[in-house]
């Protein structure tokens, strides 16, 4: 690996791929070293990535990409111990306008990989980079092993666990009350049975998102022939099934098994996932020579309803790319944040800075999810003595439940979300 | 339906396991800790307590996702990828 490169990335992930094919467009020469055995290898997400940011930058994605099924039905169920209580959305447009569609993110890398390498970067895999070689805090390259390899400029797109940052003092650790963990499988159902059950035609596809006293968050994906289930676990919360178990918990859930507990789970991942949304943005994801982008930056976006990630990793890539661009012909680096902050991301991120904190608030799985089970129950039991939605209100939420504390959360929710 | 432990989950995932482990503890450090939140939090569930009650750890089974590293409270666990190319291989991810 003597060769001489104009860029190095580091990780193949979606930031890292989006910055390579980017760079290489505008005739850079990049090398992309990624740690695992393939692109995607090590890379786990909950199951959609959403389409306007490949419909911009990708031509002929629709018809190249690994796309499983398009999003069709929207659902947000609350599911308590028997009961479950949904809400449920379907758009009602032709299929191909879909904002969103369901992948394994190993398989959609893989092809972003090969995107990339048709552009003319070199894909390097199985290539662990052990630091990134620092000249009087100007970045010349990375160090492999015993190999050196230099370039102009160095990319770190190392993804959530930010190991290369914290060695060199980049960025702080981040703080465990920030972390959640998403523990996912995915279930072999075949393509029938799962159109049957879940009711969809064709190409369509659910996106489920759970609120559940049982797992805390969770979601459901559907794939062509395979179904993914997750859990979005919090650690700090006491009490609780272990982390090991908790998948569990979904997979067996009355509501749940009934649709696929005949099904094969063929694998079992889990990754942590950053949650501090605006707070947690790197306020100089740059510095000589080198730039932060997707994940490792702190761009990912949870609104609360849906979780954005490997959009804005795509979107940081092809500003990382322009910011580059325009730092080699003499601007000044920090051109990379005037450009994040002319975007939307970053907009965005300032929007949704609310969220996090709703969505720590433990009542949100365990408190509101029984109350709403509990009132439904009331309405629809029919017996001797019927009783009014108040009276069910009242009973479901109980005497040590204060109804104004209640609203004033509620209004605190709404103002966030 | 079948309840599946977490070692029988562990078998759907395929590892290229290195002979080298990529995460070494502290066991000076893991004695004064008493929340020991990497046993409830492992998802692979490879930190357990022996019978004198000290924390063990496996390495094969690893997931890579992170989490111990970040919420132990003692800074016990060293914590490097695999050398490349080694550790999980996700094939849906």
């Amino acid at each position: 690996m003597s060769e001489r490169y104009d860029v190095i990335i580091v990780g193949a992930g979606p930031a890292g791929l989006a910055t390579a094919y980017f760079l290489v467009k505008k005739g850079f020469k990049v090398i992309v070293l990624e740690r695992g055995s393939e692109p995607g290898s090590k890379n786990v997400f909950g199951g959609r990535i959403y389409s306007y940011v490949l419909d911009k930058y990708f031509s002929g994605w629709r018809s190249e990409a690994p796309v499983e099924r398009w999003v069709r039905r929207e659902k947000l169920s609350l599911l308590c111990k028997n009961d479950v209580v949904s809400l449920e959305y379907e758009i009602g447009r032709e299929i191909d306008g879909y904002d969103s569609f369901t992948t394994f993110l190993s398989r959609f890398l893989k092809w972003m990989a090969l995107r990339v390498e048709q552009e003319g970067a070199i894909v390097a895999t199985s290539v662990r980079v052990d630091e990134v070689l620092f000249d009087d805090g100007k970045a010349r390259g990375v160090r492999v092993g015993e190999d050196k390899l230099e370039a102009e400029y160095t990319v770190i797109a190392e993804g959530a666990n930010t190991l290369l940052l914290e060695k060199h003092s980049l960025r702080d650790k981040i703080s465990p009350k920030d972390i959640t963990i998403g523990i996912k499988e995915v279930i072999k159902l075949g393509r029938e049975k799962i159109e049957e059950r879940f009711g969809l035609i064709g190409e369509e596809g659910l996106a489920q998102f759970l609120l559940s006293p049982l797992f805390g968050g969770g979601f459901i994906y559907t794939m062509k022939d395979y179904v993914s289930i997750g859990v979005v676990y919090r650690p700090l919360i006491k009490d609780q099934v272990e982390a090991k178990d908790v998948i569990e918990e979904l997979r067996l859930h009355p509501s749940i098994s009934k649709l696929i507990g005949d099904g094969i789970p063929i694998e079992y991942s889990a990754h942590i996932i950053r949650e501090a949304g605006y707070r947690d943005l790197m306020s100089k994801p740059y510095g000589d020579r080198y730039l932060v982008v997707g994940d490792a930056a702190g761009l990912l976006l949870n609104t609360g309803f849906t979780i954005r990630g490997v959009d804005l990793a795509i979107e940081s890539g092809r500003l990382a790319g322009e910011a580059i661009d325009r730092i080699s012909k003499g601007e000044d680096p920090s051109i990379y944040v005037k450009l994040l902050r002319e975007s939307e991301i970053i907009q965005m991120l300032k929007k949704f800075r609310g969220v996090p904190e709703v969505l720590s608030n433990h009542k949100i799985y365990t408190v509101y999810p029984e109350i709403a089970c509990r009132i439904l129950k009331n309405m629809y039991s029919v017996d001797e003595s019927p009783i009014t939605l108040r009276e069910s209100i009242r009973e479901a939420t109980g005497s040590r439940f204060s109804m104004i504390k209640f609203i004033l959360e509620l209004l605190f929710m709404v103002k966030n979300l | 339906m079948k309840k599946m432990t977490v070692e029988e989950r562990l078998t759907l995932t395929k590892f290229e396991v290195h002979s080298k482990p990529h995460i070494t503890l502290d066991l000076q450090k893991c004695r004064r800790c008493d929340l020991k939140l990497c046993i409830s939090s492992c998802p692979a569930g490879l930190y357990t307590l022996d019978e004198s009650g000290e924390v063990k750890f496996t390495y094969e089974g690893c997931l890579e996702c992170g989490a111990c590293r970040i919420i132990c409270p003692e800074g016990s666990i060293s914590w490097s990828y695999p050398i490349g190319g080694f550790g999980v291989q996700y094939k849906f991810g």
